[in-house]
């Protein structure tokens, strides 16, 4: 039910990839001695149906002007970090090419968007409660 | 949940750690351990291998320690003419351990536990910040 929001799909979603993503860095990040092993990463966070969902649910801003602001729902909602898959890794003489630092930094990185998601979805949830009138 | 995935991939890379600092210590206890009379060979250095193993449960490659393979480097040798294992030079073949080579390897299987146990400590402060939702 909460999942028919737009604002709640779109952070469970992200939510959902950050938790991948978390379990892809620790697999790196436990083969960082392994000979052979190739650091992997997810692809961009794309937000599902982001278009759909939010062209229908939201009200636009009418442009009857050039100058006039469209309104910002397009696309690149979420700004995921970018993945480094292609550049150039480390390689150790083992064939590992492991990053600890740069795993790290995507760690830290991910869980603060974690956090900044899942702070996002209770502030929705107080805005809900404040709706249905209780104090939140 | 993809978090508790992240957080036994990390394990696997603690125990592969500990596994690489028992054959290290190991090394290290025996850096001295010439041989009892002649003929006998003094300890030989073990080396750890790491394998990745792909885990159908988890759906992610884990980190497991491979066979312990022997340093098949030259025994070094010393003169100690009165030793039992002395030949008839006066020479006694003394272990291929090196100690600052051990110290090396120490150091970099700390780095890389450490490494581990930053991301068991990132995935709890997710959990706990998803747990925080019910909270708010």
């Amino acid at each position: 039910m909460l999942g028919d929001l737009p604002v709640f799909s779109i952070l469970k979603a992200r939510m959902d990839y950050q938790q991948t993503r978390q379990k892809v860095l620790a697999e790196n990040i436990a083969n960082a001695d392994t000979p052979g092993y190739r650091a992997r990463d997810l692809r961009r966070f794309q937000p599902p149906q982001a278009n759909d969902l939010l062209t229908t649910a939201s009200v636009r801003p009418a442009v009857t002007q050039p100058g006039h602001m469209a309104g910002l729902l397009s696309s690149g909602v979420f700004d995921a970090p970018g993945t480094t898959k292609g550049t150039a890794y480390e390689t150790t003489p083992s064939g590992t090419a492991v990053s600890l630092e740069d795993e790290m930094m995507k760690l830290s990185a991910n869980q603060a968007d974690y956090q900044a998601a899942a702070t996002l979805y209770s502030k929705s949830l107080a805005f809900l409660r404040i709706a249905i009138g209780r104090s939140a | 949940m993809d978090f508790f995935k992240s957080l036994s991939i990390a394990a696997s890379g603690l125990k592969a750690q500990t596994g690489r600092m028992r054959i290290i210590a190991e090394n290290i206890a025996n850096a001295d351990s010439t041989p009892a009379r002649l003929g006998e060979n003094p300890y030989r250095r073990k080396i750890v291998t790491f394998q990745r193993v792909f885990d159908r449960q988890l759906d992610a490659d884990v980190v497991k320690l491979g066979r312990v393979a022997t340093d098949r480097t030259q025994f070094g040798s010393r003169f100690e003419p009165g030793n039992p294992a002395a030949d008839a030079r006066g020479n006694v073949l003394t272990p291929n351990v090196n100690s600052v080579i051990e110290t090396m390897d120490m150091r970099e299987a700390q780095r890389t536990y450490e490494a581990n146990l930053n991301v068991v400590t990132a995935t709890r402060r997710m959990i706990s910040r998803t747990l925080d939702i019910l909270k708010a």
